[in-house]
């Protein structure tokens, strides 16, 4: 007499939630899936593009402070190919620039290097900072998204119910299981991309931070040769 | 996007593919709430409703059913084995008894009994013990019953029996009235065992709605096609051990009754038992309680 439903894995697993399911709650479904796999695709690529950044700021304000001659060091590591040599060949050829003709404008010069110099810093950031507006957007909409799959989905199973006249459980659960299963995946998109966000918002506010600070000593040191020098 | 990124996306990509697939495999699955114990539950059918059922064909027997059961104690012995095959001994029965015996005598009389026992012999096999008890009974009938249909029969229906049988013919159908006499309190019962049975699965998976809700007892009317499907829709037609702690939950029980049988649909019955002279199957009234 016993008929106990077999509806453990078998009903409940993901890919059969999802064949049940409604078309809207499908294609909230994939779309969250989607937008998951992007999540986590981002989260990945920052991971090492981040680490790669500041190791390479790093290695790169060693070298200038071992630096002697700042021409030789320019000839040397002038190729632009890390953020803080870019933000220095930036300086360095708008130095190049605005000595050229004697007499010198020396306040001309200093505002001109704060400026081309901070341009290239934040040039560098947007760069890197690119894509980290998606982990936002998937963070604070996903959850939406999925509710959305939820309720409409929850709405069609109570259209269900009205129609089989019958509320025991076994007729509610499966809907609603498929329902829920929306906002599960919208939240399985959301968390990582969250933490994902604050994470990498913190570190590139880091980079910001050190781009800024060798940018400004780099100024001061134009500066000081400008007034010395010349 | 760069060589990064494009190697990134698969690397997700088959990220959430193991996922899925992990899911899928039931590696997370969480263990089935519904494989708990199952209660039974007690599905009868209402005694009176046999009678109430029946009441539309039986007005005229039940009032000619008395007078031979006040002629009986005298008549008892020569009847037993008289009845179908000489009619003299039943000369000093009251008079009603010689109307009885005409009709009884012609041949067309014995057949029809037959019929209804084979039918009730294949049913034996198809539903249970309750259709073997009839068969007890109705064999008697059948086989000119001898000494052994007196112990058997102790209200004195057997006398009824084919007394009625020959006034009613008259009047209506052949067949009506025999089968209406024979669909007895233990083929009731043995429709509600398989009933029971059949709605068992159904009324295993109900939950039970709170505290007190399994002594609400809901009577239902259920209306069946000949097929063993519903013909409309289970009716709820009064409940009883409703008090005040679970009365909120008496609208729910009966819901639940009627989604119990709903669910569980086409009836596997006896047919011959459908409609026998408006009793039977077609339409009957059971209490259902909830399991526990």
């Amino acid at each position: 007499m016993n008929l106990a439903l077999n509806t453990d894995a078998a009903t409940l697993s993901p890919i059969a939630l999802f064949l049940q399911a409604d078309w809207v709650v499908k294609l909230v479904m994939l779309g969250l899936l989607f937008a998951s796999i992007w999540t986590w695709a981002i989260i990945l690529t920052f991971l090492f593009r981040l680490g790669g950044v500041r190791k390479s700021i790093d290695r790169f304000e060693k070298e200038y402070r071992a630096a002697d001659d700042i021409d030789a060091f320019y000839r040397m590591r002038g190729d632009g190919e890390t953020a803080a040599a870019r933000v220095f060949s930036a300086g360095v050829a708008e130095w190049r620039r605005s000595t050229k003709r004697k007499p010198v404008d020396r306040e001309g010069t200093r505002e001109r290097l704060g400026t081309v110099m901070g341009a290239a810093v934040a040039n560098e950031i947007d760069q890197l900072a690119d894509r980290l507006n998606i982990l936002a957007t998937v963070g604070s909409v996903a959850p939406f998204v999925g509710l959305f799959g939820t309720v409409w989905g929850i709405m069609r199973s109570f259209t269900a119910i009205a129609g089989e006249q019958s509320t025991s459980l076994a007729v509610v659960a499966p809907g609603i299981a498929e329902a829920l299963f929306a906002t599960a995946i919208g939240l399985f998109a959301a968390i990582p991309a969250v933490i994902a966000y604050n994470r990498y918002s913190h570190r590139i506010n880091g980079i910001e931070a050190r781009l800024n600070r060798f940018a400004d000593g780099f100024h001061t040191t134009l500066s000081r040769q400008l007034d010395s020098g010349q | 996007m760069n060589r990064g990124e494009a190697s990134a996306i698969a690397v997700a990509a088959l990220g959430h593919v193991i996922l899925f697939g992990l899911l899928s495999a039931g590696f997370a699955a969480a263990p089935n709430p519904m494989e708990l114990k199952s209660k039974p539950i007690d599905v009868s059918l209402v005694d009176a409703v046999a009678i109430e059922s029946a009441a539309p064909t039986a007005i005229e027997p039940p009032a000619k059913s008395i007078a031979p059961d006040t002629g009986k104690p005298s008549d008892a012995p020569p009847p037993a084995s008289a009845e179908v095959s000489d009619p003299a001994p039943e000369s000093p029965a009251p008079e009603k008894a010689p109307a009885a015996k005409t009709s009884d005598t012609p041949a067309p009389e014995k057949p029809k009994p037959k019929p209804a026992s084979e039918k009730s012999d294949s049913s034996k096999t198809a539903s249970h013990k309750a259709p073997s008890r009839k068969t007890e009974k109705s064999t008697p009938t059948k086989s000119e019953g001898k000494a052994k249909a007196k112990p058997d029969k102790p209200r004195g229906s057997r006398l009824g029996d084919d007394f009625l049988k020959g006034i009613t013919d008259n009047g209506e159908g052949k067949s009506t009235s025999p089968r209406a006499e024979k669909i007895s309190n233990t083929i009731v019962a043995g429709l509600a065992d398989a009933i029971q049975r059949q709605v068992q699965p159904c009324a295993n998976r109900i939950t039970n709605p709170g505290p007190g809700a399994n002594e609400i007892t809901s009577k239902l009317r259920i209306q069946m096609n000949r097929d063993g499907s519903l013909a409309a829709k289970p009716q709820l037609r009064g409940q009883s051990g409703v008090n005040g702690e679970n009365r909120r939950y008496a609208q729910r029980v009966a819901e639940l009754a009627m989604s119990a049988f709903i669910a569980c649909a086409p009836y596997d019955l006896p047919a011959e038992y459908y409609d026998v002279g408006g009793q039977g199957w077609k339409d009957i009234i059971l209490n259902y309680k909830l399991p526990g």
